[in-house]
């Protein structure tokens, strides 16, 4: 008998005949090259075609969408890989627009600049609230975030946000005219910066596919399942929390510089407690688990409202549909509309290449490994 | 640094808040119990039901009746939800239940602001007969209102204690607490002991949503929003001890109104119940540290 | 060798584990006994989740208790849960390879360790495939594959064969025959089935009421009095 701890299995595969060392990791097939065409041709019609057709109006609130998304991405992460519930993501969003009117007011630096350390001074903050409410599980770490996010909310309501004032605050009660928060020099106009807004967007939804395709993810996706099996697994389960909680802090802080320059002024109001719930509503309802999801979740948030204001319904009825969402995605469908179409897509999809192709119907064509 | 003067007619107000948190803190404490449920739409059923009273009262109906169809309100609305989405999510995490009673909160979040809008201006305000009249106890005014509102918090917390140690049906409560599955197979009807405490709750909730509209103010937001202080002085008692959640509540209160008159403090006193249930929240995580995996396999 | 001495687990007023002492001498063991009885406390223990009250486990010399749950992998620990633990979004490969990369085995051998594994369990599938288009039977053979990948010292199979048909149990049976001579491990079995049991264990042990109630090579324990007193009246007789 061998020694303890000496051998590996990999010497059976070895000396059995015919072990190829062919990598069974996915090269990527047809499949993926079509849906990462899709997104770049979608992208790219979003950044010039769709400014050209849609009014001022219109232009503004999907701005509004691509920030909420990105705020819908982080949440997502939280939720849909790693299985936390977080019921203060607007709380966090609120920091990092507040971090980022600060510095715009207070430095000249460029946009990119602010937005940068408005992700990250957000993330170091969202890192050490999240420290102490790790230990929490499940129900207990929702409600805890509730309660951290509740009590940031009352802080900024009494701190105000900063509109070009002095003292660490930037905040003066005094002051009459108020000057705008500024925008990039290159992206000024709505549009521009609708473009702005989207191409951020875009590079945070880019951050978090890095993730998910790599360690973070895969452990996420263990943790999601079950914790204890994660640490039999050797995974150090509340450091790869913790990431999470950093990512997600990150993206919701540079969402909330980027809001800050959309909206020119800021204020407490406009980040009450319950928009953190709703938040948490049209995740799920778009999909907490794909990033296709959190489109959907920005989309729902924003576009949504303005085309019922356009036609001259009350914004209630979302808030109704959003209730009415949450408790729908908890009884039956669980990983929300993003998950449900692509499914039904699939399906059809795999039918159309049956009938094209006669080979076989394995989706990589990989050789096993014998 | 204010003076005696100045804090005690806050004591007497924080006291009948803590009263009202306490009522609504045991409703909610007894429901997780026999269900596993967070019922974080409880301020929202109260507050919709007081817009409902008030609606009626506006239209002419006298107070009495108001009220009545404001528990009522609270009552069927609550046992409504609790008898459709409590055998559809009973099997699922207390988080999942949590959640959805979130989007409880939406719903009727949304009702109210369709049907009772805040624009205009408008303010509401309900107002109880007890509010005129009352005494003084060494120079501070006391009015009936609040003295029911305490005296209520006392009752329901002592009368559900009763309830819940020396009656068939409170004993099946605490039993669900531990295992409702165990439970069902003595033969306890659980349906039934569900639907009881859902009814109980409600109610309660139908009867906070008057007394605080009456307290604090008769607004959908507020009165929504103020359920966290009881879930605050419920999870002080980590979800399981009546007696400690009408001390947490009264506690609650107190602290939240004595900050009024301090200068410094008084625009944080809204983050009392955040503040003190989060504080409870990682206490409670100390203690919990010897087993990680409450296996429910065979040992 | 695994030194187990007077471990005794109590909390809220259940004793789990009662001053169980035993050893574990090499290549496979049972672990037997009615339910209820610590079995899977005792894995519980081992793993790092559940801190005993008393009592000491000496692995291979080294004092395992002293490591952090999550640091035991990386020693040499491996387990499978009695719930299905083989996570379903990512595809067999990655399954097992996360085992060897929280390991920190180095990423020169994953490749071959990995395709080892699953071929060592019999695992006749398309390694990217994702486990959610597995059926139960292979997805076991997924979680025996994480268990023996790299250099396992110490493999804790948590019945694995549960709910599995004759035949499947068969091919299980000869693949954890062939575990302790491939990776040299140290194997426990937790399993009410005793035909596996006796396929695979050398030796084994009888815990009842979280006490040691015999221990020796498996043929005279499934004989001997005490431990047929212990599961009369239960389901679980040989």
């Amino acid at each position: 008998m061998a020694a303890p701890g000496g051998g590996t299995v990999a010497d059976t595969a070895v000396r059995t005949a015919g072990a190829r060392q062919r990598s069974p990791l996915p090269r990527p097939g047809t499949g993926t090259l079509v849906r990462a065409t899709v997104i770049v041709a979608l992208l790219l019609f979003t950044l010039f075609a769709l400014p050209q057709l849609m009014s001022l109006y219109y232009v503004d609130s999907m701005t509004q969408a691509a920030i909420w998304a990105m705020a819908a991405l982080g949440l997502g992460v939280l939720v849909g890989r790693v299985g936390l519930v977080s019921l203060g993501q607007v709380a966090v969003l609120a920091i990092g627009a507040w971090v980022a009117a600060r510095l715009l007011f207070a430095t000249t630096q460029p946009y990119p600049l602010v937005l940068l350390e408005a992700g990250l001074i957000t993330m170091l903050l969202g890192t050490l609230i999240g420290l102490p409410a790790l230990r929490l599980r499940g129900l207990y770490l929702a409600l805890i975030t509730l309660m951290l996010a509740g009590a940031i909310t009352v802080v900024l309501a009494t701190a105000n946000f900063p509109n070009g004032g002095h003292g660490f605050l930037g905040y003066n009660g005094a002051l009459i005219n108020i000057p705008p928060i500024r925008r990039p020099s290159m992206a000024s106009s709505d549009p521009a910066y609708f473009r702005y807004a989207v191409v951020v967007a875009a590079l945070m939804f880019l951050l978090v596919f890095a993730h998910i395709r790599t360690r973070p993810g895969r452990a996420w996706a263990a943790v999601r399942q079950s914790e204890s099996a994660a640490l039999a697994a050797g995974i150090n389960t509340w450091l790869y929390k913790l990431w999470a909680f950093a990512l997600a802090s990150f993206i919701t802080g540079v969402a909330g510089g980027v809001l800050a320059g959309a909206d020119h002024y800021l204020y407490s109001l406009d980040f009450p407690t319950y928009y953190s719930i709703m938040l948490l509503a049209v995740v799920l309802m778009g999909g907490a688990y794909s990033l296709w999801g959190a489109v959907i979740a920005g989309l729902l948030w924003a576009l949504l409202p303005s085309i019922l204001q356009d036609w001259g319904v009350s914004a209630d009825w979302l808030t109704i549909l959003f209730g009415i969402g949450v408790l729908q995605v908890l009884t039956t469908a669980p990983r929300g509309l993003a998950d449900q179409v692509p499914k039904d897509l699939a399906r059809l999809g795999r039918l159309l290449r049956g009938l094209v192709r006669k080979r076989a119907p394995s989706e990589s064509g990989e050789v096993t490994a014998r | 640094m204010p003076s005696w003067q100045d804090f005690e007619p806050f004591i007497v107000s924080g006291l009948a808040l803590g009263g009202v948190y306490a009522l609504s803190g045991v409703g909610m404490v007894v429901l997780y119990q026999a269900t596993g449920v967070v019922y974080l739409a409880f301020g929202a059923v109260g507050a919709m039901g007081a817009l409902i009273a008030w609606s009626l009262i506006n239209a002419g109906a006298p107070g009495w009746v108001g009220w009545l169809v404001c528990v009522a309100f609270g009552a069927l609305l609550t046992l409504g939800y609790g008898m459709v989405f409590g055998p559809l999510l009973a099997k699922r995490d207390p988080l999942v239940k949590a959640v959805a009673t979130l989007g409880l909160t939406l719903v009727l979040f949304g009702l109210m602001d369709l049907l009772w809008t805040t624009s205009g201006g408008q303010s509401r305000a309900i107002t109880l007969p007890t509010d005129n009249g009352g005494f003084m106890i060494s120079q501070i005014q006391v009015d009936w209102t609040q003295v029911i509102s305490l005296v209520l918090g006392i009752a329901i917390t002592v009368v559900t204690g009763v309830f819940l140690h020396y009656t068939k049906l409170g004993a099946a409560m605490r039993a669900m607490a531990n295992d409702r599955e165990i439970t069902a197979t003595l033969g306890v009807p659980v349906r039934r002991v569900e639907a009881a405490a859902w009814l109980g709750c409600g109610v309660l909730a139908g009867v906070a949503g008057i007394l605080l509209a009456d307290l604090v103010a008769l607004d959908a937001t507020t009165l929504t929003f103020l359920v966290i202080s009881s879930l605050a002085a419920a999870l002080i008692a980590r979800l399981r001890s009546i007696t400690i959640t009408f001390l947490a509540a009264i506690l609650i209160g107190l602290v939240h109104d004595l900050l009024t008159p301090i200068p410094s403090l008084t625009n944080y006193r809204d983050a009392t119940p955040f503040v003190l249930a989060a504080i409870a929240l990682l206490v409670l995580s100390r203690g919990g540290g010897r087993v990680l995996v409450r296996s429910r396999e065979e040992a | 060798m695994i030194e187990v001495s007077g471990l005794t687990v109590r909390f809220g007023g259940v004793t789990s584990l009662d001053g169980m002492s035993v050893t574990f001498e090499s290549g496979t063991c049972g672990l037997i006994g009615p339910n209820g009885a610590g079995k899977t406390t005792f894995f519980n223990v081992l793993s790092g989740f559940v801190r005993p009250t008393a009592g000491t486990v000496r692995a291979f010399g080294e004092d395992l208790l002293s490591l952090v749950h999550f640091r035991r992998a990386r020693w040499g620990v491996r387990r499978t849960f009695q719930t299905e633990q083989a996570i379903e979004d990512l595809s067999v490969y990655d399954n097992v390879a996360m085992i060897h990369e929280h390991a920190r085995l180095g990423s020169a051998s994953r490749r071959q360790d990995v395709l080892g594994a699953i071929s060592f369990v019999g695992l006749d599938v398309d390694p990217s495939a994702r486990v959610a288009t597995l059926a139960a039977g292979q997805r076991r053979l997924v979680e025996v594959a994480r268990a023996v990948v790299g250099r396992p010292k110490l493999v804790l199979l948590d019945e694995p064969a549960a709910g599995l048909p004759d035949q499947e149990t068969e091919h299980l049976s000869e693949v954890i025959r062939r575990i302790p001579e491939q990776t040299g491990a140290l194997t426990i079995l937790v399993d009410h089935d005793m035909s596996l049991v006796s396929a695979c264990c050398e030796t084994t042990a009888v815990l009842d009421f979280g006490k040691l109630i015999a221990s020796g090579p498996t043929a005279e324990v499934l004989r001997d009095e005490r431990v047929i007193l212990a599961y009369l009246g239960t389901a679980e007789v040989a």
